[in-house]
């Protein structure tokens, strides 16, 4: 990884935080694979558009650029629009079927 | 922010997008309004809006400064469609949500109350997805696309969970949101990448910056994954491998208006999102047969292109259910119109706009057919109940036959046009292979889309097939006139429509390049 | 141009000695003048829109069920306003002017490479020559007419039945003129296949008689193997002379280099050839056109007898300078004609449906016009197919009459006397006309189109046989046409109802129809008591004489020519690209008998004429039972017997059909299917065609339902793209290099 992000011009702070965000995307993909409860994966993208924000902000750094900190700004406000619709749905669901598990949706299938 | 463009000028290319804005604010108040008439007229308030916006675009009210903006000549045409469009999926859902309820208050038998009703709620998600997909053309730049694809998005899994009551339409809702999100998370990690490489948000100065990389000896690592991540989340909107998971079971699970909806506007929208990456990334650049891409991206494309083509027509093969083999064949055009992607601006850019025009007005025909019909209340689901329909509802037989002849390229239709000119692009692009492969998986198609055309005409009603009517609003039936027309009838007028088509795409004419009647005519006077 | 039209000047005769023979040798290689665009006459686009307009109005009448005749109104204020556009850009060009094309709009415009080949145009141009006027002047004035006549005629079906048979009409007028206007052979093709697909939907008007959706059926197939032909056909001419634009094949065709050779190049005109022999009901393909009767008799007149079936010999004459390089494709056109001319004849001798011996007369008579394209008179089979659209028009919708007043009776052994039935006096005498036209009754326009024909033909050596057997069918036309008119209308009054099939719409329309007959004294009281016939009223008997005016006038070229004048047909027909056939080419000295052609044919024509309605005076009008006494000896005898009922039953041409094509094709699909379950079932559909549905299968269990499963697939399909590009551009050459 390292002579990849070096071979990009890379700096040593930035590649930690790029490290670090890397790392967090890929907990989140894991967690949203793993987890059954729906709350818990829909915390999963969020933390992996939080790994975004944290890439954003790191090479906005690096670039001495605030666009990466603005996109920040606008994740942040998708991400409560997005956790507002979340909820809704896992209520209207939630009363459907008295259950938070992704696999009591399994009526559609091939 | 660029200097030539003013935010006053930017604003002002975004008249036709404040009108449909303006008007989903309208609809969702008139959706509420004690009058039952008022609340009736929500539908043709909508499908008003949409053609006001259509106007005011035609009267270049959507703005003229190309300054900041990639593929300038894309946006005005992706806008007309995408309005077009949207009047057609507007008048498909005309009495989709409420039906229940409305008939249970004209009867007296329940009281209005405004916490019950949603058509206006619908309505209005419907406008501002459209308001979404209208302002991706136009973006300068990525905070703007992000936006604007979420406008887009957002909205339909609203739609999706509103459209029917039963558990089938929450658990499509479920599946599309939680799967949207994931590839929401995908997008923005690969902008931020993008962003990493080039150090700009601006798409004008994200191309120049891959370029001068390009130049140097190639895009770096970061730039690459970051492209790579973009193009394939949004190959989720696309409905295209290896993100097109969700789409039999949404499809299947929302009602057939909304299903018609989902099968054009967020592809609308990811195609020209996707123009604008493909673009940032050197697509114009004429290193390669006319197609400048990285070759990482250019060979993901190129398999994705065949992954998705290949896998929507075998899985359409096994389906019994009319949407969900819609479903599958929306998959696999999506696979054609990615081939115009690999083949390149000069000859893809105005292939693939005629494609999605040609995708578009078949769509609309063939889910106006299916929604215009129903039976005990529910939409007809099997192709084997739809036997007989043609002596019934001789209409809806011959759209959805039109419809299904021009999705699989029988000429004279105008799915056979928008194929041969995509076809052509791609073999002149040099990529032959890309076009056999296509052309085998278009036979295979036929055999599921002549069980579409062929058991509501020729097969003899049975058991099911019996008590299909039509549904009461005659929205959906206008809409598969309307659309069923184009589709005869646009081909009668294809080379004007190609050479309109090259002009927007800003290429040189190429297609209409054998002769120019015009030139011709006044050449001879 | 003034060198074209100098040369015609002095070759517009058609009297015998009239320097035929110059006019011939300088016809033979006359340049066919090059049509210049003219943009200028745009406005004749709306000959194509007012027929598609009205059909649009027709299918809106259908859906909101209207109850009056607005269909009908639309139809023919339409269709009227077409004939005037066509008649006013006639009479502001004249019969002499230049050919032009008008280009509408871009239609199809591919490219791939430069050059010839490479590319394929076709574009909604119309290409506007006197062939193109002389054939839309009669296309769309009969078609007012008979649209007129419709609306009386089909009033029983007011409803979704009558704007459906209006719908119809409509459609085939738009094609009918796009077909005959195209300046392009897709374009052509187009409207080929758009008059077919009118013709099968008014067959198949009374769609519960199994009979007519048989009849439909069989049009329809037959069609598509003539229309096969013409498909391949014009691929061929694209593959060989690189454009399908009239223009640039006609320059093509003139090009010695380019002209002719090769198989492929000859195989052109016979594949045309296919098509027209199956549009125009000649003699391989010529059994679905009486079996097309059961139509509504207007559809009959109109499509069946005056329009759509010269569509054939249109193709022909306006291929003519491809024709005329193969001499052998000009004389396969020729004896095609003559025997299917004379066939045809002979079976309508015995038929006894009114509309049925209509019909054979109609592939008769269409057996001359081919007759006379191939031994070399495009001028002669013209003014053939002008004269008899009118006539015959005129003679099928005197029967739809006679089957409207009487209840769907159209036996000729149930019906006699007409003429002395009230009523029906307009129709016996106009039938009349028709029947003296048909038999080329002296100095009748039939008379003169016929001649030209056969003077044609006799005056060739390769063709005199052709000529007799022209001659011997005229004798059979005028006694077989007679034999209806002395049946029907001549006679002591008799007549027995039909069973009145007009046939329903749907079953609603009932109880509407018989209400409706209530009203307006016009029931078809054949559901006990008396039954009196209904005569026609205004628009059906004015629809007929103004026909038989048009058939009369239609002689007065004839005259015209016999008096040494300009002959208008021949002058519209030597200003279009069937010019080097525009001559009448007879030699003077005599061929026969000691007379020269002109002579001859007159001499003999009259006779047979002559003698036929004699004949048909004596055995079916003043000694009624030696007509069946005379069947009944011929059958008695065993040498003999073969005659009329061979006759009676078509030849058997139907039955040979069936045993040359059903049988075989029954055996070979037994063969067929044997092979397709033992070795395409067995190898390629359970090998190769099930490969698709085997993919399917193999990716089914990913489409499982879980949310989580297709993640799972979407991340992991990410994961190795991006793994599969890291190893092979990032990592493999270390990074970016």
């Amino acid at each position: 990884m390292t002579p990849l992000l070096a071979q990009a011009g890379l700096t040593q702070g930035v590649t930690v935080a790029l490290v670090l965000s890397a790392a967090l995307f890929t907990i989140g993909l894991i967690g949203f694979l793993v987890r059954r409860n729906m709350i818990l994966m829909f915390l999963c993208t969020e933390l992996m558009l939080q790994a975004a924000s944290i890439a954003f902000i790191a090479f906005g750094r690096m670039r001495e650029d605030t666009g990466g900190q603005t996109f920040v700004i606008f994740i942040l406000t998708v991400a409560a629009a997005e956790a507002a619709l979340a909820l809704g749905l896992v209520v209207l669901l939630y009363r459907r079927r008295e259950t938070l598990s992704a696999e009591a949706w399994q009526e559609l299938h091939e | 922010m660029s200097a030539a463009v003013t935010v006053a000028e930017r604003i002002g290319s975004l008249v036709p997008e404040m009108i449909v804005f303006g008007g989903s604010v309208v609809v969702s108040v008139t959706g509420l309004s004690p009058k039952r008439s008022v609340r009736a007229a929500t539908p043709f308030l909508s499908v008003l809006t949409l053609i006001a916006a259509l106007v005011a675009l035609t009267k270049g009210w959507g703005g003229s400064t190309t300054a900041g903006l990639l593929l300038p000549g894309v946006g005005p045409f992706a806008r007309g469609l995408i309005l077009l469009m949207g009047v057609g999926g507007a008048a498909l859902a005309a009495g989709l949500v409420d039906r229940r309820y409305e008939e249970a208050v004209a009867r007296g038998v329940a009281p209005f109350d405004p916490i019950r009703v949603v058509r206006g709620e619908f309505f209005a998600f419907m406008l501002l997805s459209i308001c979404g997909a209208l302002l991706i053309p136009g973006s300068p730049d990525l905070i703007w696309l992000f936006l604007a694809l979420e406008l887009t998005s957002l909205p339909t899994y609203i739609m999706v969970a509103m459209s029917r009551g039963t558990r089938r339409a929450q658990e499509a809702a479920v599946k599309y949101f939680f799967l949207g999100a994931l590839s929401t998370a995908i997008l923005v990690y690969g902008f931020a990448l993008i962003y990493g490489s080039t150090g700009s948000l601006q798409l004008t100065e994200i191309r120049a910056a891959l370029a001068q990389q390009s130049a140097m000896g190639g895009i770096d690592a970061v730039g690459t994954i970051g492209l790579l991540l973009v193009a394939i989340a949004l190959c989720f909107k696309l409905a295209a491998a290896p993100m097109h998971f969700y789409a039999p079971d949404v499809y299947e699970g929302a009602a057939a208006p909304v299903t018609g909806f989902l099968s054009f506007l967020p592809k609308m929208a990811g195609f020209s999102a996707l123009l604008l990456v493909v673009d940032a990334a050197g697509w114009g650049g004429m290193s390669n047969a006319g197609n400048g891409l990285p070759p990482a991206l250019q060979a993901t494309l190129w398999m994705v292109t065949v992954l998705t083509m290949t896998l929507g027509n075998v899985g359409a093969l096994l389906q019994r259910s009319a949407k969900r083999m819609l479903a599958y064949s929306s998959i696999a055009h999506s696979g054609y119109m990615l081939m115009a992607i690999v083949a390149g601006p000069e000859l893809g850019l105005p292939a693939l706009l005629l494609y999605l025009l040609a995708y578009g007005v078949n769509n609309n025909a063939i889910f106006g057919a299916l929604s215009g019909i129903e039976r005990n209340g529910q939409e007809v689901e099997k192709v084997e109940d739809l036997a007989g329909l043609a002596r019934r509802h001789p209409g809806a037989a011959t759209w959805l036959a039109v419809g299904s002849a021009s999705l699989m390229g029988m000429p004279p239709f105008l799915g056979f046009w928008a194929k041969l000119v995509l076809f052509i692009a791609v073999v002149k692009s040099g990529h032959t292979p890309l076009v056999v492969i296509a052309a085998v998986n278009s036979v295979v198609s036929v055999l599921y889309y002549l069980r579409l055309a062929g058991v509501p005409i020729l097969a003899p009603s049975g058991a099911a097939a019996e008590g299909v009517v039509k549904t009461p609003s005659a929205g959906p039936r206008l809409a598969a006139v309307v659309f069923g027309v184009g589709v005869l009838v646009l081909p009668l007028f294809m080379n004007r429509l190609v050479s309109q088509i090259e002009k927007a795409a800003g290429v040189p004419q190429k297609m209409g390049a054998a002769a120019q009647p015009d030139a011709l005519q006044a050449a001879s006077r | 141009m003034t060198f074209a039209a100098s040369m015609l000047a002095h070759s517009l005769t058609l009297a015998p000695g009239g320097g035929g023979d110059a006019a011939h040798a300088s016809l033979a290689d006359a340049p066919i003048v090059a049509a210049t665009a003219d943009p200028s006459l745009a406005w004749m686009g709306w000959v194509l829109a007012l027929p598609a307009i009205s059909a649009v109005l027709c299918a809106l009448c259908a859906a909101f069920r209207v109850k009056n005749k607005l269909p009908a109104i639309c139809t023919v204020l339409a269709l009227g306003s077409a004939f005037a556009l066509v008649l006013k850009l006639y009479l502001a060009r004249g019969p002499g002017a230049a050919p032009v094309t008008v280009h509408l709009w871009d239609w199809m415009n591919f490219g791939w490479g430069g050059g010839p080949w490479k590319s394929f145009q076709a574009d909604v141009s119309l290409y506007i020559d006197s062939l193109t006027l002389l054939w839309m002047l009669f296309v769309t004035g009969l078609g007012t007419l008979i649209a007129l006549y419709a609306s009386e005629y089909m009033e029983a079906e007011r409803g979704p039945g009558y704007a459906r048979f209006f719908f119809g009409v409509s459609v085939f007028l738009l094609a009918m003129s796009a077909l005959v206007m195209a300046d392009n052979l897709v374009l052509l093709y187009f409207g080929w296949e758009g008059v077919g697909l009118a013709s099968y939907l008014l067959i198949g008007f009374y769609y519960r008689k199994p009979s007519a959706v048989a009849a439909a059926k069989k049009a329809f197939i037959m069609n598509r193997v003539g229309d096969l032909g013409l498909a391949v056909g014009i691929w061929l001419i694209w593959v060989n002379y690189g454009t399908v634009e009239f223009g640039a094949l006609f320059q093509a065709f003139d090009d010695a280099a380019r002209g002719v050779g090769g198989w492929d190049r000859s195989l052109i005109p016979f594949c045309l050839m296919l098509g027209a022999f199956g549009k125009s009901a000649q003699l391989p393909l010529f059994t679905w056109l009486p079996d097309a009767m059961e139509g509504p008799t207007p559809v009959s007149a109109l499509i069946h007898a005056a329009t759509m079936v010269t569509a054939g010999v249109y193709l022909i004459a306006r291929m003519q300078p491809l024709f005329s390089l193969h001499p052998d494709a000009m004389a396969t056109v020729g004896w095609i004609g003559a025997l299917t001319a004379l066939l045809a004849a002979t079976i309508g001798m015995a038929q006894y449906d009114i509309k049925r011996v209509f019909a054979y007369s109609t592939i008769s008579q269409l057996g001359y016009m081919f007759m006379g394209l191939g031994v070399g008179t495009a001028f002669g089979a013209a003014y053939h197919v002008f004269t008899h659209a009118f006539f015959k028009a005129l003679l099928f919708l005197t029967a739809g009459a006679v089957m409207h007043g009487f209840a769907g009776q159209l036996d000729l052994r149930h019906l006699s006397g007409l003429r002395r039935v009230p009523g029906f006096r307009i129709v016996s005498w106009t039938m009349l006309i028709g029947c003296l036209w048909l038999s080329a009754f002296p100095y009748s326009a039939g008379f003169f189109s016929k001649d030209l024909i056969l003077v044609q033909a006799m005056s060739s050596p390769r063709f005199q046989m052709l000529g007799w057997i022209g001659l011997g069918t005229a004798a059979l036309t005028a006694y077989y046409t007679f034999r209806v008119w002395f049946r029907v209308c001549a006679g002591p009054v008799a007549y027995a109802p039909g069973d009145e099939d007009h046939g329903h719409d749907d079953p609603a329309h009932d109880a509407h129809g018989h209400a409706a007959h209530g009203d307006d004294a016009h029931g078809h009281d054949d559901h006990g008591g008396a039954f009196h016939p209904h005569a026609p009223r205004l628009a059906i008997n004015s629809v007929l004489l103004l026909i038989c005016a048009g058939a009369i006038l239609a002689g007065v070229p004839g005259i015209q020519a016999l008096r040494g004048e300009q002959n208008w047909v021949q002058e519209m027909v030597s200003n279009s690209s069937a010019v080097r056939a525009a001559g009448v080419d007879h030699v003077t000295e005599p061929v026969a008998f000691g007379m020269d052609p002109h002579k001859l044919v007159t001499v003999f024509g009259t006779g047979a004429c002559l003698g036929g309605i004699a004949i048909a005076l004596w055995i079916h009008l003043l000694d009624r039972r030696m007509a069946d006494r005379l069947r009944t000896a011929l059958l008695s005898n065993g040498l003999t017997r073969w005659l009329p009922t061979s006759m009676e039953n078509k030849w058997y041409v139907d039955e040979l059909y069936h045993a040359l094509f059903r049988l075989p094709a029954w055996v070979t699909s037994h063969l067929l299917h044997f092979f397709d379950r033992h070795f395409i079932d067995g190898l390629l559909v359970n090998g190769l065609g099930r490969v698709p549905v085997a993919m399917g299968r193999l990716f089914q269990p990913l489409y499982n339902g879980a949310l989580q499963g297709y993640a799972g697939t979407m991340a992991g399909g990410l994961v190795l793209v991006l793994a599969w590009v890291a190893w092979k551009w990032l990592g493999a050459t270390g990074g970016a290099a």
